[in-house]
Order: C-alpha cells, then sequence, then structure tokens
C-alpha cells in the first residue's frame, strides 16, 4: 500500500492536461474494480450459505458487504472530486459507470439495512443470501439498461481517453494490486471479526444454558 | 396436486379477496391519483418542461402505489398464519411464487390502466393508439415489478419496518424496468422517432424472463424454515 502511494504521488510524472487531480485516479480505479470484486464476494457467499448452510459464507457475505459499501463510497466521492476541474459537473449523469455504481452503491446500502432489521439466526441469513444473490445478477442488466438508455438519449460528456505513459501504467498497476490486496485483508479481518462474535455468542448462550439447568435443579 | 392449477386457484384466491372487499384496489388507485394532482401542483401546468416530465410523472404515479400491494400481499398470509397451509402443499414452492405473482401482476394491471386513464385526462393527452402502446409497457412492466417484488415481500413480510424497507430494497433492483418503461412511455406521448419503442419493449421482455427465473428459483429459500 505505501508503494503504491509513493508510486500515486512521486513516480508518476504530473499529467499533461488534468493536472495533479488526475493522482486521483490511481485510487479511484482501485476501489472501483474492488468494489465489483466485493459484490462477487457477497454472491459467492450468498450461493455458498444457500447449498451448504455453513455459517461461514455468511460471515464472507456480510465482510463483504461492509468493506465493499465503503470502497464504492470512496468510489462516489474521488469520482465527482476529480469530475468537477475536468468535465465542470459533479455528477455527469447517463454515463453508465457512474449509475451502475451508484445502483451498486444503493443495494450495498439495501442489503445493510436488511441485514439489521433481521434477527439473527437461519432466516437472516438465507434472506440476506438470497437478496445478495439477485443483487449480484442484477447489476451487470443494470449496465446494459444504462448504456442502452445512453444512446437513446446521447449526453454531452464524453469521457477523457487519455493514453497513459510507462510510469503512469506502472503506478495504476501498482496502485490496483494494493488495493486488491487492500480488499482481501479488510475482508479477512472483518471475517475474523464475525467469527470472534459468533463464538462468543455461542459461550454466552451456553452460559446461561448451563445456568438454568444449575438453577433447575 | 397439478402445479399450473394450483398456481390458478392461489391467484384466484387472491383476486377474490381483493374483490369481496375493494378497499385495497381503492386505496391503491387513490394513492397514485394523489401522486398525480400532487405533482401538477409541484411543476407549472402550462410550461413545455412539465409536459416532457409527463412520462416520468406517470410512471412514479405506477411504482408507488405498486409497493403498497407488494406489502399486502404477503401482510395477510401474515396476520391469519395461511403461509404455513401454502407451504404445506406438495407442489415446488416456485409455482407457489408464481400463483402469488400472478395475482400481484393482475392486480397492479387493473390499477394501472386506471391511473393511465387518469393520467391522459390530467395531462392533456389524446387518446388515440398511443393508449395500446403504454398499455403494453405496463403490462410488461408490471410483470418484472411484481416477479421481483413478490420475491421480496416475502422476505420482508416478518420485518416490522417492512413498509420502508421494500422500497429500499426494491427499486434499485428493479431500475432496468423502469428505463425502458419510461423511455417507452416518452416514445409514445412526445412522439419522438418510435423506432426505439421496439427496442424497450424487447429489453423488458428479456429482463422480465430473467426476474421470473430468478424468483423462481430463489422463492423456495425465501418460504422454506
Amino acid at each position: 500500500m505505501v508503494v503504491a502511494l509513493y508510486g500515486a504521488f512521486l513516480y508518476a510524472p504530473t499529467e499533461r492536461e488534468m493536472g495533479e487531480v488526475q493522482r486521483i485516479f490511481y485510487f479511484h480505479v482501485g476501489a472501483a474494480w474492488n468494489c465489483f470484486l466485493a459484490f462477487f464476494g457477497v454472491f459467492l457467499g450468498g450461493v455458498g450459505y444457500l447449498i451448504t448452510r455453513k455459517r461461514i459464507w455468511d460471515h464472507l457475505a456480510a465482510s463483504c458487504v461492509e468493506v465493499g459499501v465503503v470502497f464504492t463510497t470512496i468510489v462516489l466521492t474521488t469520482g465527482p472530486i476529480w469530475a468537477r476541474p475536468i468535465w465542470n459537473t459533479w455528477w455527469p449523469w447517463g454515463d453508465p459507470r457512474v449509475m451502475t455504481t451508484m445502483v451498486l452503491w444503493l443495494i450495498y446500502v439495501a442489503y445493510l439495512m436488511l441485514r439489521s432489521s433481521l434477527p439473527e439466526g437461519e432466516t437472516k441469513y438465507k434472506y440476506c443470501a438470497v437478496f445478495g444473490i439477485i443483487g449480484f445478477l442484477d447489476v451487470p442488466i443494470v449496465w446494459f439498461s444504462i448504456r442502452w438508455w445512453r444512446t437513446i438519449h446521447p449526453v454531452v460528456i464524453t469521457s477523457s481517453g487519455a493514453e497513459l505513459e510507462l510510469e503512469m501504467i506502472h503506478a495504476l498497476i501498482v496502485s490496483v494490486i494494493a488495493m486488491t490486496v487492500l480488499l482481501v485483508t479488510l475482508v479477512m479481518l472483518r471475517m475474523a471479526m464475525s467469527l470472534n462474535f459468533s463464538v462468543a455468542e455461542e459461550m454466552t448462550l451456553n452460559v446461561r444454558h448451563s445456568d438454568r439447568r444449575v438453577e433447575g435443579v | 396436486m397439478n402445479p399450473v392449477a394450483l398456481t390458478w386457484i392461489l391467484a384466484g384466491k387472491d383476486l377474490k379477496i381483493e374483490y369481496r372487499s375493494r378497499q385495497a384496489f381503492l386505496t391503491t388507485v387513490f394513492f397514485a391519483l394523489l401522486i398525480l394532482v400532487i405533482f401538477n401542483f409541484a411543476f407549472d401546468p402550462g410550461s413545455p418542461a412539465t409536459r416532457e416530465a409527463a412520462p416520468g410523472i406517470l410512471w412514479v404515479a405506477l411504482l408507488f402505489p405498486g409497493i403498497i400491494r407488494l406489502n399486502r400481499s404477503f401482510q395477510l398470509e401474515m396476520e391469519e398464519g395461511t403461509l404455513y397451509g401454502l407451504i404445506l402443499s406438495p407442489a415446488d414452492r416456485g409455482f407457489l411464487y408464481l400463483g402469488k405473482l400472478l395475482a400481484n401482476w393482475l392486480f397492479l394491471m387493473a390499477v394501472d390502466l386506471v391511473v393511465l386513464l387518469a393520467f391522459m385526462i390530467f395531462y392533456n393527452f389524446s387518446f388515440s393508439i398511443q393508449f395500446l402502446w403504454i398499455a403494453v409497457l405496463i403490462v410488461l412492466s408490471a410483470l418484472g415489478f411484481s416477479a421481483v417484488g413478490t420475491l421480496l415481500g416475502a422476505m420482508v413480510s416478518t420485518i416490522r419496518t417492512r413498509e420502508v424497507l421494500l422500497p429500499i430494497l426494491l427499486f434499485p433492483i428493479i431500475l432496468p424496468i423502469i428505463l425502458p418503461a419510461v423511455n417507452g412511455t416518452q416514445e409514445i406521448l412526445l412522439a419522438q422517432e418510435i423506432q426505439s419503442l421496439n427496442r424497450s419493449v424487447e429489453l423488458l421482455i428479456a429482463f422480465d424472463v430473467i426476474y421470473l427465473a430468478a424468483g423462481f428459483v430463489l422463492f423456495d429459500y425465501v418460504v422454506a424454515d
């Protein structure tokens, strides 16, 4: 991660047209790729849970959602910061990538809301798994429908297809890899946390159960 | 028991309940009309900008009352505990889904057509062949809406905050239905090039199929205990 930071700020030369703001690009692309990867993790967790009914899959899904929503928020905040000086607009309506990421963010948040309003138990894991699966299947559909809609209503803003110099490509690759590693690390940490929670839960339940047994004598 | 017969019977049961006391139907229609009227006040009625926004207004008025229907569809099951009786039937749970879906779809189509009539009157569109095309769009998008909505509605039926939660869950997912529907309506009403209308219809059909398939498979997990 440190290497990526160095690469983004010091190694890559200042982009010709856009100036310093372009450096956001390094974090933005890494975060964007990863938020979709995290959602794939949610899908895997959902399918895994529905097939095996093992709680570890639910832990995977929940951790991916929490970390994924953070990455998506990063994408949606760094995006406008970059866009304002370059395209003179905070929010380009109609751009398929922007809109799909927005919808992805909404689905993430909806998942979290669903998760928090269900009581602990099998039902919760099942319902979240189902929603995760349907959400993941939906994302490509959303992408295509927005792209189709965009061809009907052409938007004035064109994306800047800048050529990248060699050092920039290096910096980009390094930062994407770094972000991916960051994602995996965070998900793993979060999963460890979930597992600890559930172990603690079980121990609490066991203690209560044995208390009752003692009293019942 | 023949699963197709089960589907029909289930849908028929739901629709009969709604028919006997038309309260839910009227409430839903009234809510939609209210939305149309509020938008009338929200925008300057004479301006061309409002006329251009009219297709969007129609679809807002169609979507939000749909949520009411979806919530109600499982509310009765919850209150009377009849869901267990349904689950006990030997047919594949997917047909349970189809039965509920059919009832929701037909109900929504009925509501939507009444709202469409009111919309044409309020916003001064002439009754012509346009009416039929918009009806087609409504039929298709109500199907997709009901497909995802029945699945999610079953999920949230046990949650206290279901009225708020269902729209939050549903709308991001059915965005691909809303886009072609609004776009198609725009084409028809504002008479731009009609060629993309076919594409809208094709897309709606494609998305409906995907949502139906996903719902059919996943409903089992939602309802099973």
